[in-house]
């Protein structure tokens, strides 16, 4: 069908496009870094002796590139498209929509330019120095603006599921950006954190905790409600299972974050209240997975035939497989084996590569011929190419990281009978070397797809319009 | 009245507040309600509504 032109409404697709043809570019730049990085971990003269090559400064490109270059542009992107289109109207202030894509974009070259640098607030996933982020803070309350308005002038009488997550996502993540950059700069590119101790751990792992909860999670479960039923073409399976999806979830993340300090200075209480707060998203997140999939229910065949809705529900057993690995992770005794080991990585990178990517390239393939005049992609084969390319690169890394990360834990924690360790760090990684190699090979294989993408999105966007004509439904 | 009070009677109420949720959703609220919003992603496509939801029964 084509989405071009609906009822009357005439829809402002230029930023949704804009955002939508960066979110594949910045994929491509932060998986590539990702690559790089895992090739110097097998080969370590790769980072030839440059500083602004090494890993330490690369790695926190390849964490901003991915999350805040590619996933949050694909947000902007659905997000401005969907609540576009289920709430009937046009976006509320053009002008600063955008200007969020103006923003965000300088943002992005920012962080390119000063995280090589080696200029860093030292916190994870919220390395940017302040400069830049008062710059976020901006771009996001003129993000919150223009949803926010959207939502309100809306042409419906009810605010459609996938709306509420993103509009979650919005708030919290302004909230928490704000909270946990609060730092006194004593220079343009140097400042610290108003937090001491203990407490700037806690605030910083209350902040990298809910990234993942709200950004990745609640504004990507925003997308799978629109996305996943559009493409399969029936409604979600309960739209009642949906409402508390959404309140169980927003109500229970924001206390999960102690998790990541397990075994720290942080009092053992506050530990414990991570932990069981961890295991119970399990509850959620699990009754989100099974809405999404069973949305499905009586239409299967479709995935035969339609590598769109292969990625949008892989995305969703990934989903399903981190957000069990994830609560049982947070329980102590079971951290104690996964902490600092590459576990953890396997564990990011099957909710990042498994999830957080496949959901949105899903996303991307249903929106791009939308916003551009097209009834479809240019070339189906290769978006099963690239399902394909993409699945196997992802089980190769995350099986790689769970060998490894497994094996690490155990060797770390061998005892002599003399009460002695049993290996040294550098036997465990020698151990762990191939599947260094492993996870490089798995990366590569991600990186090709992405950029077999790339050159079905050019395509797409460089046909006439109305020239690719939509699929025919199977019936 | 201490924090420790204060916390409690914020827990409970969270508690009451979730109940509460579910109680509205799955005894007080009709189905057809629901159903409506359910279709809202469908609602903008060229095709009415009604065409729209009959095809999704049908299936």
């Amino acid at each position: 069908m084509s989405q071009t032109k609906s009822l009357n409404v005439d829809y402002n697709y230029t930023v949704v496009r804009l955002f939508a043809v960066t979110t594949v570019l910045w994929g491509i730049v932060g998986m590539v870094v990702g690559v790089l990085l895992a090739a110097q971990l097998y080969w370590p003269a790769l980072n030839f002796d440059t500083a602004w090559l090494t890993y330490s400064r690369l790695r926190p490109l390849h964490t901003n590139a991915v999350i805040f270059a590619f996933g949050t542009s694909a947000l902007f992107a659905t997000s401005y498209y969907v609540v576009q289109r289920t709430c009937q109207v046009r976006l509320f202030a053009e002008k600063l929509a955008m200007f969020t894509f103006i923003g965000w974009q300088v943002v992005i070259i920012a962080a390119a330019i000063t995280l090589p640098l080696g200029i860093s607030q030292s916190k994870e996933y919220a390395e940017l120095e302040w400069p830049i982020d008062i710059l976020i803070t901006l771009v996001w309350v003129s993000y919150a603006i223009v949803f926010f308005g959207t939502l309100v002038k809306r042409n419906t009488s009810h605010i459609y599921v996938a709306n509420w997550f993103y509009g979650g996502f919005i708030i919290t993540v302004a909230a928490l950006h704000i909270v946990n950059s609060m730092v006194i700069p004593v220079s343009l590119f140097k400042s610290y954190s108003v937090y001491a101790g203990a407490v700037d751990a806690m605030v910083q792992w209350w902040y990298g905790h809910n990234a993942v909860g709200f950004l990745l999670t609640a504004g990507f479960l925003g997308m799978m409600y629109y996305f996943v039923p559009k493409q399969a073409g029936r409604p979600v399976y309960s739209y009642r299972l949906s409402v508390v999806h959404f309140w169980a979830l927003i109500a229970l993340y924001i206390w999960a974050g102690s998790h990541h300090l397990h075994y720290t200075a942080l009092p053992d209480w506050t530990q414990s209240v991570g932990m069981v707060m961890s295991v119970i998203l399990f509850v959620p997140s699990w009754g989100g997975m099974i809405n999404g999939i069973m949305t499905l229910s009586g239409a299967w065949h479709k995935l035969k035939t339609d590598p769109i809705l292969r990625f949008l529900i892989v995305s969703l057993s990934f989903y399903g497989m981190s957000t069990f690995e994830g609560p049982m992770m947070a329980i102590k005794s079971v951290n104690a084996l996964s902490h600092y080991t590459d576990w953890t990585i396997g564990h990011v990178h099957s909710g990042a590569l498994g999830w957080v990517a496949m959901i949105s390239i899903g996303a991307m393939y249903h929106l791009i011929p939308a916003v551009f005049n097209q009834g479809r992609m240019y070339s189906i084969k290769l978006i099963n190419t690239h399902f394909w390319l993409h699945t196997i690169g992802v089980v190769l890394y995350i099986v790689a990281m769970w060998i490894s990360g497994i094996m690490q834990g155990m060797m770390w924690r061998a005892v002599n009978t003399d009460g002695t360790l049993t290996y040294s760090f550098v036997q465990s990684l020698e151990a762990s070397y191939p599947f260094y190699l492993m996870r490089f090979i798995g990366g590569c294989f991600v990186v090709t797809g992405m950029l077999i993408m790339a050159y079905n999105v050019v395509k797409t966007i460089r046909a006439k319009d109305g020239a690719l004509e939509p699929v025919a439904e199977a019936a | 009245m201490d924090m420790a009070t204060l916390h409690s009677i914020f827990t409970v109420l969270v508690f009451v507040g979730f109940i509460g949720l579910v109680v509205w959703l799955f005894v007080l609220k009709r189905k057809p309600d629901f159903d409506e919003q359910a279709n809202l992603p469908f609602a903008d496509d060229q095709k009415p509504k009604q065409q729209q939801k009959q095809e999704s029964d049908h299936e």
